[in-house]
Order: structure tokens, then C-alpha cells, then sequence
């Protein structure tokens, strides 16, 4: 469980982009989020501007871990789909790969069932180029001595009370 | 685990306040979030029960700018402190990087002190995680009230592996930032140490991104004005904006943004844009695409992207594609070069005209004209009156 750091790539990002794009084209979805079940936004695509995608993620991942935990309760090992219904809008969140969540918020110009549909195959996609990304991330990169320090510097500029 | 997203180039940490119940968690993230400038920190969120004890976690995000071209990022989360909760506690310590340990200092509550340390240790080996590897600060908090224990006295309880400790009064706000500027340091350090090679295999990556973070920090380094780093990547930076006033920057800004980098008329795509422009020299060959995928994305099937948004679905409430769609509705040459093109028959003639056409479009940064393939058009009429007459 304890793995490495999280890291994406530009390229895997294009790809990731473009075929959640494509998803949302196909079951004309108004966006969809991929996020990490950490809680951190991987990539966004669609109408997000009215959205603070960063609270928005991190629930997100919070209300699938306790799904999660609910599924164990009842002698599952987790609930891959999950589905808010609103009065205009709906949430339609499906697992990918083992540790990211995509989330597709949709309205009533489309169907649950498209949706559904789409985004089943959506996340087999991306589950395979998730773990491409898991083969290759032990390439090694990460924070560099610079980072740190000027990281350091500016936060006594910050946090001052 | 410190998540780096080279597409929007960010890193995220998440940090955790941790501690048994009342130790004033949440107050020390009502601090923060009070005292940080409005650009720096973003919507607190607190799932709390009626009575405002934490149910699940309280969620702030705290971005410190932009360094060495990534913009970095902090979540701090707390945990929900009764015993009761500890299902939903163990949850929010999913992918920590570093933990706040918030330590009530009076007396009679030593023992839920220890009792939530040792639950701590337990939910963090259930996940995998060794105590020992994760950056931890205690806090000693409530130093104001009377009847508090001595530092050493906590310390020889609650400290046993030597953990950088404060005294802090989370009301006042005293040895708040001191405790959130230290366990940043430690995270950040954490986050080196565990990648040594980092420094040469950064730079190798094959993406220009993770080049040109490395190589542009000479010069963006430590000046104060983050907002606009001029050698690190010709990227906009959403940075020091808040998410969400990030989103709603006003439409000419994005516009813009786009005629800078001669990227066509794509707009409401925050993210695309974002990224495109990052990668905008590997993309140069199919500069006007992106755009009409752009627009295409959430409306159609590609092939006629730019003839039905215009007019053909509107956008969703909200959402500024009309507004600029309108604006960016000038009517130019180009325009009507399809039109043309389509009364010739002749095959050879019209390859190159889309090939002019679209090297106009590209160079010159003019917009897409909103054109539907001629081909459709022809077809349906011909249907409709067949149809209409019945003649087969």
C-alpha cells in the first residue's frame, strides 16, 4: 500500500484528456474528473468552471472511501460504481485502475445508462494506461534540492501572524 | 505519497491533524484559514455534525505559489477526534505525507492523548505506513489554561521518538504557522530524501516540462513576485489564484491568453488550454485542432464541430462559449474558402485549398471558420426530396 509518490506524465495526461473528452462527447456528459483516492485532482475536462475542483476531489475521494468501507462491512470488497442522483444534476463515479476515481457529472440531456456505459469502458482504458504509469514511474523524479529551499523561504512570507 | 502532475505542473502534499477530541484540530485550521491571504488558501470545507464536531475530515487547501515553475500545493485535512469515529479517522489518513499531531496539554486529558497517539500508530500501520518514515510534529495546545502539564512532562509521554514539538494556543493562533511552517519543511524534505536521484533524472525525462522546471529556477527562484515567473515556461499561471476564482476568471483573460499563443478560439476548456500551451511546440503541426476538439468535445461527433456550436446545442448555463464564440465570430476570407472549394469538382484543386486554408488558419491564429462539411449538406437535400416525392 505504501507506494511511490504519485507522478504523471505530460503525455499520459494528453492521452488521459483526450480519451475522457472523447467519453464526454459520446454520452454528452458535462464533465468529468479523474482524481486520486488520495484526494488529489489528476485532470479535469468538461464544463468545470463553476466548480472549486479541488474541494470537489477531495470529497469525492473521501465519500468513495467510505463506500469502500461500507462495502467491507457488508462482506464486499468495494462498491466499483457509485451514482449521486440530484434533481438537474447527476454523479456518476466509477473506479479506475486501483487508485483513481473518475467522476462524470452529467445532467438530463443524457441518460444514467450512457453514462454507465461510457464510462465502463473509459475506465478500462485509462486503468491500462494507469498501469503503464506504474511501470514507469520508478524512472525516478521528484522534488529537487532547489524546490525545497526557495519552498522553505517563501513560506515565513506566508505564514506570518 | 506527494502527488507531482507534470501536465499541470503541481504538487500536491497532504498533510494531517490528527489528536484525540477537542484538542482543537479544527481551530488550528480556522486559523490558518483566517490568517493566509485569500490567494493563498481555498475553501475550507467541514463535514460536521450539528453540534460543529468533526464528522469526517475538515479540508483546506493552501497553495504556496509557484516554485521552479510548479505550483505547490498543501491539503490540510483534520480528523474526526472521538473514539466513535475512527472509522472515518482512519480514512482521511489515506496517502498522508505528514501528520500534525495536536496534543491537548491539560492534565486529565494525557490519557486520551496517549490513547489517540496509539490509535494513530495502529491506523497508519493498517495502511502500510511505518510511523517512522512519515514526518510528524506534536503540537501542545491549550498552554493558556491553567492546570497544564510542564513541556518535559508531555514530552517523556508523548515523544518517545523525538518528534519536533510546539506549545501553541490554537485560539490565539500562537505556534500555529510555526507548527504548519515546520511540518511543511519536514514533508518537502521527506519528499527529496526519498527520491535521491531526483536533481539528474528529472531533467532526463523526455517531456520539455520537466526541463524547463529544472532549468528556470536561476531565474525564478526566489523572487517575491511568483504571480508572474517570466522565464519559467510561457504557461499561464493559474497559480496564485484560488481554484475556484481561477475558474472564474473573466472571459478576455482566457481569450487572451489564446491569441498569445495563437492557439485558435478554444476556450472554455480550462485545462486543455493549460496543458496544450505547455506542450504547444510537440503539438505545433496540429495547431488548429485542438481547438475544434476543444469545442467539439462535450457538443458532437467531430466531423462538423464548428457548424453546430454557434448555433446548434447551447452551452451549459454558466459556461462562457457563447459570449465568446460571438465575439470571435468575425467574418474573414478564410471563411468562406470551403464554400468555394466545394463548387470545384476538381480533386487535386481542393486538397491544396484545405491545405492553404488550414496553414492560414494555423499561422495566422484566425479562428476556425464555422463551416459544415459540404458533403453532408448536398446529401441531405437530396434525400429530403427524394424522400419528400418518393422517387426512387
Amino acid at each position: 500500500m505504501n507506494d511511490d509518490n504519485l507522478i504523471i506524465y505530460e503525455e499520459e495526461i494528453e492521452k488521459i484528456d483526450s480519451i475522457l473528452a472523447r467519453m464526454l462527447k459520446g454520452a454528452e456528459a458535462k464533465c468529468a474528473l479523474l482524481v486520486d483516492k488520495d484526494g488529489h485532482l489528476i485532470t479535469r475536462q468538461g464544463f468545470t468552471h463553476s466548480l472549486d475542483t479541488t474541494a470537489l476531489a477531495a470529497l469525492l475521494a473521501g465519500s468513495f472511501a467510505s463506500t469502500k468501507e461500507i462495502a467491507r462491512l457488508v462482506g464486499e470488497s468495494e462498491f466499483s460504481v457509485l451514482f449521486h442522483q440530484g434533481k438537474k444534476d447527476h454523479i456518476h463515479m466509477s473506479l479506475v485502475g486501483d487508485r483513481s476515481i473518475m467522476a462524470v457529472i452529467f445532467d438530463d440531456r443524457t441518460t444514467i445508462g450512457m453514462v454507465r456505459l461510457y464510462a465502463k469502458e473509459t475506465s478500462i482504458e485509462l486503468g491500462k494506461i494507469f498501469s503503464s504509469l506504474k511501470s514507469r514511474a520508478h524512472v525516478g523524479a521528484g522534488l529537487t534540492d532547489e524546490f525545497t529551499k526557495s519552498a522553505n523561504n517563501k513560506l515565513d512570507d506566508i505564514f506570518q501572524d | 505519497m506527494v502527488s507531482i502532475n507534470y501536465a499541470s505542473r503541481e504538487v500536491t502534499c497532504k498533510i494531517v491533524f490528527y489528536g484525540p477530541g477537542l484538542s482543537g484540530k479544527t481551530t488550528n485550521l480556522i486559523y490558518v484559514h483566517n490568517k493566509v491571504p485569500s490567494t493563498t488558501r481555498g475553501k475550507m470545507i467541514s463535514l460536521a455534525t450539528e453540534a460543529d464536531r468533526t464528522l469526517y475530515f475538515d479540508f483546506l487547501p493552501i497553495n504556496i505559489g509557484t516554485i521552479n515553475g510548479f505550483t505547490a500545493k498543501f491539503q490540510l485535512y483534520t480528523v474526526p477526534g472521538q473514539v466513535y469515529y475512527n472509522a472515518t479517522r482512519k480514512l482521511v489518513l489515506r496517502g498522508v505525507d505528514g501528520i500534525v499531531f495536536v496534543a491537548d496539554s491539560q492534565a486529565e486529558k494525557m490519557d486520551e492523548n496517549i490513547e489517540s497517539l496509539t490509535n494513530m500508530k495502529e491506523n497508519l500501520a493498517e495502511y502500510g505506513y511505518d510511523i517512522n518514515d512519515i514526518p510528524v510534529v506534536i503540537q501542545y495546545n491549550k498552554r493558556d489554561l491553567p492546570g497544564v502539564l510542564t513541556v518535559p512532562e508531555l514530552e517523556a509521554k508523548l515523544n518517545p521518538l523525538g518528534w519536533m514539538s510546539f506549545e501553541a494556543e490554537a485560539v490565539t493562533g500562537k505556534g500555529v504557522f510555526d507548527t504548519l511552517k515546520m511540518i511543511i519543511k519536514l514533508v518537502l524534505e521527506k519528499a527529496k530524501s526519498t527520491r535521491s536521484s531526483v536533481t539528474t533524472t528529472a531533467a532526463k525525462q523526455p517531456e520539455p516540462a520537466a526541463v524547463t522546471g529544472a532549468t528556470s529556477f536561476e531565474t525564478s527562484g526566489k523572487s517575491g513576485d511568483y504571480e508572474r515567473t517570466p522565464a519559467a515556461a510561457p504557461a499561464p499561471e493559474p497559480t496564485m489564484v484560488s481554484r475556484q476564482t481561477a475558474y472564474n476568471v473573466p472571459d478576455d483573460v482566457n481569450g487572451d491568453v489564446d491569441e498569445e499563443n495563437h492557439n485558435g478560439n478554444g476556450v472554455e476548456f480550462n485545462t486543455l488550454k493549460e496543458e496544450r500551451v505547455l506542450s504547444h511546440s510537440a503539438l505545433d503541426q496540429d495547431v488548429s485542432r485542438p481547438s475544434d476538439a476543444v469545442d467539439a468535445a462535450a457538443h458532437d461527433d467531430g466531423t462538423s464541430p464548428a457548424s453546430e456550436s454557434p448555433t446548434g446545442r447551447r452551452p451549459y448555463p454558466g459556461s462562457t462559449t457563447s459570449k465568446i464564440l460571438r465575439r470571435d465570430r468575425r467574418i474573414t476570407v478564410s471563411d468562406f474558402q470551403p464554400v468555394t472549394k466545394e463548387g470545384e469538382p476538381a480533386g487535386s484543386g481542393r486538397i491544396t485549398g484545405a491545405e492553404s486554408h488550414h496553414e492560414t488558419g494555423a499561422g495566422a491564429s484566425l479562428p476556425s471558420p464555422y463551416m459544415a462539411p459540404p458533403k453532408r449538406i448536398v446529401k441531405k437535400k437530396q434525400g429530403f426530396f427524394k424522400r419528400l416525392f418518393g422517387i426512387k
